[in-house]
């Protein structure tokens, strides 16, 4: 009882700091006590005679990634990045529609262990969220961070060393699950022994990103830059905290195991999608974004009220109640980084409405980026009890994690596939209409998906909630929805084929521009 | 790649984005202060539901000790009023009986001859037998309540009974009560007057004891019960060893036999719905089905139930004893017997049921998912009862003391009434 008091305690004071902290940090921008960009700021700051022929004195916010070397440089990194993470989607994918047609045929794979549905959709959201999310955004990260930089990336070896010891790892962990050896812990598992090779992997993806910061030629870190190094130092805290075998117990586990789970989502894939996005809305826009003060505010109040998002999963359960309620709260105040990131974001796109005409990537990404701010309000209202009642429970809260983890994460990324493949090849994308016929079914396909759950989600929660029907009601009503799933599923799997079509057709194709970079929106 | 003109707004590849000094906007302001006043007052009344939780916790243990401080010397006030809630549906409310069914307790030679002693002893284990109390013939089907209430309470009860109705001088305190538990605490009910004449010296004359006789067929049954066959789950896995059912599963201990068979026939037509019994009524034939509800007719168990609804227990015993005439629903107890106990062939004990299993039956006949009642008497209660009034009436029959085991021969003379399926083999 006196543990349980301390802990609450000490949590409902970490909701306190957090709270001060904004405050005070809201207050230093007002005041301006905090040093805001300017021109010079921005501006790169070269050693004496290495690439200030590139620079650009009347332009101060220019740079030319691909003449100094830098774009050249990252590039073979990025594209073995891309190519896993596009592989693991179709994987994922497969098995995930697999588990979706499962729901609605029950005897359709039923022979065979590996093909039941307790597996595939387990191996589905492994594939999905470490193979293809995590890598398509280091995929990013490894493009992005040298360019706001200014610098080279650092240790490109161990970075593929990193990459060929993660899928190696992901591999081996999606085995064992498919042949019924796992941690039982959802988002966990992988067995602990092959998470050590995952951990080998994700340290060296860690040391060359530290490296190429610390070597930046810039003093101000660009807004993608806080997002991109606090997930890659998150990540592998989370991961090995939550991964240790024999630490935690009962209740205990059930507690990480959701304090894991979304912290996954809130901060690793979404500082990847949110950073992404960050740098891509404005760059090929060319307009700047909104405001430097919502920036910060975004992103430090995500960095404070995140960490305690996850235990509202276990509302109803034998936790005590402050801990629920404490998560309750952080998740509520998660409106306050998503209207900041929103503002930043959407009043660039709302402003230059022309560009979602012009460029393909922007389409998806800015989509993405619109996605992310009705997941996280659907989030944060899904955490109050009243909602949680109904929600939890049902498929409403996995038509959630796919706004989240898909409409979100996963079309900004593509986005971002199909921006920077051009530019780190020299070649054109050979099917160009095929990425229009990628966005439509991705979004057509999403939106059949995304409403069937929810809807169905409702009706499920409600039956089950009724204590005047059998159990069994609240599953026969949702066989229609669960059919719209499937449909949906099979478009979305459709657009990534032709995702994968064209990244296979462009490694066949021949250069057709060496470091011709005009023109290249056009491209897309 | 395409034909159509760049559009002239587009940067130049070169561009590199950045973030202009603007102010955060006043909305973002007010909607973070608002989010944190909200967030503060719903800590802060969280943290008070704690603590007056913490506080009840604290509280009760208290009145537990101060209980158990008086419990030394009975209080009879106490008693009656524990007398008048589970006494007084049969024994009336003076205990005056009821010719013919329920012995006396006032002025009664068995209860004058064995004391405050022999009434802990028998309320502890329930009679189950023909019994003469002041020379006339009762079918005794007393429930046992060692079970459903305390020591203390039966010490009050018996020592109620003993001085307060009888003029007898000694009571019998907690602690006494509490020795007679550990020795015959999980005995069986006593075996009619032949068996209450062990306890009580000097009791006048008794009918014989009808020993059970155990059929020719209880091997076959314990296997079916114990171990089941290979289309027949074991009985006892879901319902107890003693059949006492557990949560959503049903007691079955002491139920009418003719009930149990109509209900694994129903079972079987799917004329009742459950898929687990479903699989297993199909896997029986009409002879075990018989032989089943005899066994767990003649089964006698303690109860296994306890209030876990957070029920109003007031408005449950109100529904029992005198049911709501303002929504249209009857007393339970017209029905299923005083205290619940049940009336054979027909209305199935619902004393110390399992409170899960009874308030999903009713919410099972609210929404017509179970329809197997004789005359459809119970869809129109079930439709009746609201959710808080279904988690009442059920945690107040939890409380209740378990329905005695149904006699041997009036068991017999029920056979001819198991209603049987046609065209299954006999």
């Amino acid at each position: 009882m006196q543990i349980t008091e301390t802990l609450g305690l000490l949590l409902a004071l970490s909701f306190v700091i957090s709270l001060l902290a904004l405050t005070i940090l809201i207050w230093a921008i007002a005041n301006k006590q905090v040093h805001t960009p300017d021109a010079d700021d921005a501006r790169t700051i070269f050693e004496p005679g290495e690439g200030a022929d590139i620079d650009y004195p009347d332009k101060p916010h220019h740079f030319d990634t691909a003449r100094s070397g830098i774009d050249a440089n990252s590039s073979s990194v990025v594209m073995w990045l891309i190519a896993a993470a596009v592989f693991w989607l179709i994987y994922g994918s497969l098995h995930g529609l697999a588990a979706s047609l499962e729901l609605h045929l029950p005897d359709l794979m039923s022979g065979t262990a590996q093909m039941t549905f307790g597996r595939m959709r387990t191996v589905h959201l492994n594939s999905v969220a470490y193979g293809w999310a995590s890598q398509g955004g280091l995929a990013a990260v490894c493009w992005i961070i040298p360019r706001i930089f200014r610098t080279n990336l650092r240790m490109t070896g161990l970075l593929k060393l990193g990459i060929v010891l993660w899928n190696i790892g992901l591999a081996a962990g999606v085995l064992a699950i498919a042949n019924g050896w796992t941690d039982g812990l959802e988002w966990l598992e992988i067995p602990w022994q092959i998470d050590i090779i995952l951990a080998a992997g994700a340290a060296c993806f860690v040391a060359p990103l530290i490296a190429t910061a610390k070597n930046r030629n810039v003093h101000h870190i660009y807004v993608s830059g806080w997002y991109f190094l606090a997930g890659v130092l998150w990540f592998p805290v989370l991961f090995i905290v939550a991964n240790i075998p024999g630490v935690h117990h009962g209740v205990e586990q059930a507690t990480m195991n959701w304090w894991y789970a979304h912290n996954v989502l809130g901060l690793w894939l979404t500082p990847l999608g949110v950073g992404t996005a960050y740098y891509f809305i404005p760059k090929i826009i060319g307009k700047p974004v909104y405001s430097y003060a919502l920036s910060l505010v975004g992103f430090w109040a995500l960095a404070l009220f995140y960490s305690q998002v996850g235990i509202h999963h276990l509302i109803g359960g034998p936790v005590p109640t402050w801990l629920v309620t404490l998560s309750v709260v952080h998740s509520v105040m998660m409106f306050v980084p998503v209207i900041a990131v929103a503002i930043n974001q959407h009043v660039t796109v709302a402003s230059n409405l022309w560009a979602l005409k012009e460029s393909m990537p922007l389409r998806f990404i800015s989509f993405g980026a619109v996605m992310y701010t009705l997941a996280s309000f659907q989030g944060s209202i899904e955490a109050l009890r009243s909602v949680n009642t109904i929600t939890h429970f049902t498929h409403y809260t996995v038509a959630h994690a796919h706004l989240g983890a898909y409409a979100f994460v996963s079309l900004v990324l593509m986005g971002a596939i199909y921006q920077i493949v051009p530019r780190a090849t020299g070649k054109y994308w050979p099917f160009p209409r095929m990425i229009a016929w990628h966005f439509w079914l991705n979004v057509i396909g999403f939106a059949v998906y995304f409403f069937s759950l929810t809807i169905g989600g409702i009706l499920q929660g409600l039956a089950q909630l009724d204590a005047t029907k059998p159990f069994a009601d609240s599953v026969i009503l949702l066989k229609p929805y669960l059919e719209g799933r499937s449909l949906g599923g099979g478009l979305m799997t459709l657009g990534h084929v032709l995702l994968a079509i064209n990244l296979i057709a462009i490694g066949f194709a021949k250069k057709t521009r060496e470091t011709e970079t005009e023109n290249m929106v056009a491209a897309e | 790649m395409t034909d159509k003109k760049p559009d002239p707004r587009r940067p130049d590849e070169n561009f590199e984005p950045f973030e202009e000094t603007r102010r955060i906007p006043w909305p973002v302001y007010s909607i973070a202060i608002a989010l944190a006043i909200w967030g503060v007052i719903m800590l802060v009344q969280t943290s008070t539901a704690v603590q007056v939780a913490d506080k009840t916790q604290e509280e009760v243990a208290k009145e537990d000790s101060t209980k158990l401080a008086q419990a030394a010397a009975p209080d009879l006030d106490a008693g009656k009023t524990l007398f008048a809630d589970n006494c007084a549906t049969c024994h009336g409310d003076a205990g005056e009986g009821v010719a013919g069914a329920f012995p006396p307790l006032h002025g009664s030679d068995v209860v004058k001859l064995g004391g405050a002693k022999a009434v802990t002893h028998i309320g502890m284990r329930g009679i189950g037998g023909k019994l003469n109390v002041n020379g006339d013939g009762y079918e005794g089907q007393m429930p046992a309540f060692g079970s459903v209430l305390s020591d203390t309470e039966i010490s009050e009860i018996a020592s109620y009974v003993a001085t307060g109705l009888n003029d007898d001088a000694k009571t019998i305190s907690a602690p006494e009560v509490a020795d007679i538990r550990k020795v015959a605490g999980d005995k069986d009910p006593f075996d009619g007057g032949a068996g209450l004449a062990g306890l009580i010296n000097d009791l006048p004359a008794q009918p014989n004891s009808e020993a059970a006789d155990q059929g020719a067929d209880s091997e076959r049954v314990a296997q079916l019960v114990g171990q089941g066959t290979d289309t027949v789950w074991a009985c006892a896995s879901c319902h107890g060893d003693k059949g006492e059912g557990i949560e959503t599963v049903p007691r079955l201990a002491g139920l009418p036999a003719p009930y149990l068979a109509k209900q694994l026939h129903d079972f079987q037509r799917g004329t009742r719905f459950n898929d687990s019994m479903a699989y297993v009524a199909k896997g029986l034939s009409d002879r075990e089905i018989g032989e089943l509800a005899n066994y767990y007719a003649s089964m006698s168990s303690p109860s296994g139930a306890k209030p876990a609804l957070q029920g109003d227990l007031k408005r449950g015993a109100q529904l029992a004893k005198q049911g709501d005439w303002s929504i249209g629903v009857p007393a339970c107890f017209t029905c299923h017997g005083p205290s619940g106990v049940g009336v054979a062939p027909n209305f199935p004990g619902i004393a110390a049921q399992q409170p899960s299993y009874v308030a999903h039956q009713l919410a099972m006949w609210a929404g017509g998912a179970r329809h197997n009642s004789p005359l459809g008497l119970m869809a129109g209660i079930g439709k009746a009862l609201n959710d808080s009034d279904r988690r009442a009436v059920a945690d107040y029959l939890a409380s209740l003391a378990p329905m005695p085991a149904m006699d041997k021969t009036e068991l017999a003379a029920m056979e001819s009434n198991i209603p049987v399926r046609e065209g299954v083999d006999q």
